[in-house]
């Protein structure tokens, strides 16, 4: 449109045509003047859009952090949801602030948008170049990660604020675009469907193939089309026409790009799932081995009054067990076998209120502990020792009892009623130094928690036992707690020092204690996210593909259309409608196939090494808002994707499709 | 309203078109003054070339002018901007193709209320607009045929339904009779008349039929881009 005017620039000068003739009169003489001032081209860019366009690129990424803090801290909202209210109200100021933009260019409002995020690029620039930007308070978080972290974090940011600003402008353009609210999808939704001619027996198919992994699927389709080509070469021999029903290309590569998103979302739920498994049980025996936090004090051997404090700490609201332990480190040994282990002594009475580990029990009792004559004789002894073991002297007291891992039982080839010789470096005083304390034991329980690392390294032994040997008196290390709520660990670890009144007590929660394990974990799963949403971009440029495949196609149609008084909003919602059903259809697909794999999963388990990955089956977690989140990222990529396409479509000239014939 | 009291129907005012292509200018209208009013019915006859479809074109709104301008009822239609121009095109004008470009996928009846959902008309009545067109145009009983199962005659009156539906001040046809038979074409010709006369729709019919232009009312020639 814009070079026929240009055409008519150069030719305005000349006035009326020497042609002007009946009709012509002098009232009319101005007239192409005024022509060629009436219709100008819309402004290719508007300063209020972009104005408006700033504000939401740059007051989404400010809002998000905002939200985050008043929903986090202020309404104390659980993490995830309160960081999903947070992107849903920065995503939600955007897309009203690029709705806007869009109403007042009456326009997308491209070229504003992009000018807003190059300025975000610009200003990230800035900002990492400029060190007392990186400084400021706002930062520290990312700062401490590094500066590639600072930058992609922040250009990811300006991107998915620029992208909510862009959905919001499309979405205002498509339903107020002719200068009315026009929210009707009616007849584009009819056209639209047409184009697509997804049959529910089409969609049936290709869920079929699918389902069944593609390959027998598509197998059975080559087998089909053979025989029609068979047929069709005889019919020629014959002579006669065999007329075969095609599938036309669009179509073929409609459902082409059905499956691509559905495989994406399939990808991404079912990996996700597992990856959600995987921490879950993590968690799970992490915090069931472990304490969900301990009191702890400076310095040492100061806490001795600790059956006071246990009492008083069980008074703390939120905590819902309690139990001392006293912690050293030493080696064991039986016979030849030798290994370093982590000991703890601890309160047979009390520990089940705190941790699993006397449900962990797999053989022999934890409460043999305190009464170690009731240890039954092990069936393997060592040789040297087989006379004092096996029949202890009358009125001798009987070895005390020690609880090993399923894995260090192993390591130094011991079963309940064995001994095991504990060795502690800091002993007696002899006349060269401190000399290791060494003191025969007998194995009362071995326990099984799942975690190598606990189940390779722990040991324990009843609490006047360990200090007894370790000559500490009657304090211990500190207090192990269980909390009722396991996320609000931190608050409740909080009151308890509180309530102890500070000094010298001192407390860890859980969180804490394994953060580097979790934030691993945390960091591996949005890199597998990110990897993952690969598939669905791809998916989403077979959409683009797609639809600029059936632009062309219909360019004719859409001619039509346009004669018929289709406006350019119109014509768009036609082709976004095709490609949000395109990315509906395969969202669906692969919501139902990543459900039905992680049952199956579940269900049915897949084996796994567990030398290896010490857990005996696949474990996977179905999370609603996670499969939410997969299907809010699948529709929004496919329908941007539809956009380019859309546009091109709206902006046919009629008359080109007209005369293409 | 007073500018349309005082103006014709549609005044055309040295309507020009020319195509760059590449360094080449190619002007297919070279200035065309026309007035038409409320119920003509207008032949417009030429050679192959002569800007006959253009011409059509530029009055439909279908393309922009290099120059001139069209005014309807004394309002220069391409100020109106490209949203305005989509809904005057809905409203007051109505095409005919040559080729009839009817929606391969859809029946005559979709077809025909296509115009008419397109303006947000409700599908009810937008059906019982196009079923009444459809029966005017004498295929009542064809409703549910897709283009593809009807004559070349019987889908130009499709089209001729489909251009009506929405009751046009203005009707455009580009050569409605071009692909048809002499007996089919007259009966197309015959139909263009009896809606003319009936409804008093005003029509421009372009047509390479010097026999079926002759009996038309009033008869235009274009030769290399100029009314003669």
């Amino acid at each position: 449109m814009r070079e026929r005017r240009d055409t008519f620039t150069t030719g305005a000068t000349s006035g009326p045509t020497p042609t002007s003739t009946p009709t012509s009169t002098p009232a009319a003489v101005p007239a192409p003047a005024a022509a060629h001032a009436g219709h100008p081209a819309p402004p290719v860019f508007s300063k209020r859009a972009f104005a408006l366009v700033l504000l939401g690129t740059f007051g989404a990424a400010a809002v998000a952090p905002l939200a985050s803090t008043f929903f986090g801290d202020r309404l104390a909202l659980p993490g995830a949801l309160a960081t999903g209210l947070a992107a849903l109200s920065a995503a939600a100021f955007g897309a009203a602030l690029g709705a806007a933009a869009a109403v007042v260019a009456r326009r997308l409002a491209f070229y504003e948008i992009a000018a807003a995020a190059l300025l975000w690029a610009g200003a990230v620039a800035v900002v990492t170049v400029v060190p007392a930007a990186r400084g400021s308070a706002v930062l520290q978080p990312l700062e401490s990660q590094g500066t590639l972290v600072v930058v992609l974090g922040l250009l990811g940011a300006g991107a998915l604020a620029a992208t909510s600003v862009f959905v919001g402008a499309t979405l205002a353009y498509l339903a107020a675009g002719t200068g009315r609210l026009d929210l009707s999808l009616s007849y584009e939704l009819f056209v639209a469907r047409s184009h697509l001619r997804l049959s529910p027996r089409t969609i049936g198919g290709l869920f079929a193939l699918v389902v069944t992994g593609l390959v027998p699927g598509l197998l059975v389709a080559l087998a089909w089309s053979l025989v029609r080509d068979a047929k069709e070469r005889r019919a020629y021999r014959r002579g006669e026409l065999y007329a075969r029903r095609r599938m036309p290309a669009t179509l073929l590569m409609t459902l082409i790009s059905i499956g691509g998103v559905a495989l994406g979302v399939w990808a991404l739920t079912v990996v996700l799932s597992v990856m959600s498994g995987f921490e879950a049980d993590l968690k799970r025996k992490i915090l069931g081995h472990n304490a969900h936090g301990m009191v702890l004090t400076y310095g040492q051997n100061e806490f001795d009054d600790w059956r006071g404090i246990r009492e008083q700490v069980l008074g703390v609201k939120g905590v819902a067990g309690a139990t001392p332990f006293l912690y050293n480190e030493v080696m064991l040994s039986a016979g030849q076998n030798l290994t370093g282990a982590i000991l703890k002594g601890i309160d047979v009475e009390t520990v089940g209120s705190v941790t699993d580990l006397p449900r962990n029990v797999e053989d022999g009792e934890l409460g043999w502990l305190p009464k170690p004559d009731r240890i039954p004789h092990g069936a393997r002894l060592p040789e040297d020792e087989a006379p004092r073991a096996g029949a202890p002297p009358a009125g001798a007291r009987p070895l005390p009892g020690l609880v090993l891992g399923r894995e260090l039982a192993r390591s130094l080839r011991v079963f309940v009623g064995d001994q095991v010789n504990v060795v502690s470096p800091f002993g007696d005083l002899g006349p060269a130094g401190p000399q290791p304390k060494a003191r025969p034991f007998r194995v009362a329980a071995i326990f099984y928690s799942g975690m190598y690392e606990y189940d390779s390294k722990f040991a324990y032994m009843d609490l006047a036992e360990a200090q007894r040997f370790f000559g500490t008196g009657d304090t211990v290390t500190g207090l192990e707690l269980k909390v009722q709520d396991v996320d609000a660990a931190r608050a409740v670890m909080g009151r308890v020092v509180f309530a102890l009144g500070g000094w010298p007590f001192r407390a860890k929660d859980w969180g804490e204690l394994n953060r580097s394990l979790f934030s691993a974990l945390q960091m591996e799963k949005v890199v597998m996210a990110v990897i993952l949403g690969f598939i669905v971009l791809v998916a989403s440029f077979i959409i683009i593909a797609t639809l600029i495949m059936l632009v062309l196609e219909k360019t004719r149609e859409i001619a039509v259309l346009k004669s018929m008084g289709a406006g350019v909003p119109s014509v768009m919602k036609i082709f976004v409608a095709e490609g949000v059903i395109i990315g509906a259809v395969g969202t669906a697909f692969g919501l139902i196939l990543g459900y039905g794999s992680c049952l199956l999963i579940d269900r049915v388990g897949i084996p796994l090494d567990p030398e290896v990955y010490y857990i005996s089956n696949l474990p996977v977690l179905i999370e609603p808002a996670q499969f939410a989140l997969v299907t809010l990222a699948a529709l929004a990529l496919s329908y941007l994707a539809t956009i380019y396409p859309a546009t091109k479509a709206a902006r046919l000239r009629p008359v080109d499709g007209l005369r293409s014939e | 309203m007073s500018a349309a009291a005082r103006s014709p129907f549609v005044r055309i005012e040295g309507l020009a078109k020319t195509y760059l292509m590449g360094d080449r200018r190619l002007e297919v209208l070279r200035g065309i003054d026309l007035d038409i009013s409320e119920g003509d019915l207008v032949a417009l006859t030429g050679p192959s070339g002569a800007g006959k479809s253009t011409f059509l074109h530029l009055v439909g709104t279908l393309d922009v002018p290099t120059r001139g301008r069209v005014l309807f009822e004394g309002e220069d239609v391409f100020e109106r901007g490209e949203e305005g121009l989509a809904s005057f095109r809905n409203l007051t004008i109505g095409f005919v193709f040559q080729s009839h470009h009817l929606l391969p996928e859809f029946s005559a009846l979709e077809n025909t209320m296509m115009p008419a959902l397109i303006r947000r008309v409700s599908r009810a009545e937008a059906r019982r607009r196009a079923a009444e067109m459809l029966g005017t145009v004498g295929l009542g009983d064809r409703m549910d045929h897709r283009p593809g199962e009807l004559s070349g005659g019987e889908q130009q009156r499709v089209a001729l339904a489909r251009a009506l539906c929405l009751g046009p001040r203005l009707l455009l046809a580009d050569e409605p009779t071009g692909n048809l038979d002499p007996q089919t074409a007259e009966g197309i010709h015959a139909l263009l008349s009896d809606l003319n006369a009936r409804l008093g729709i005003t029509a421009v019919v372009v047509t390479h039929n010097e026999r079926l232009a002759q009996a038309l009312p009033r008869r235009l020639r274009i030769l290399e881009g100029r009314l003669v």
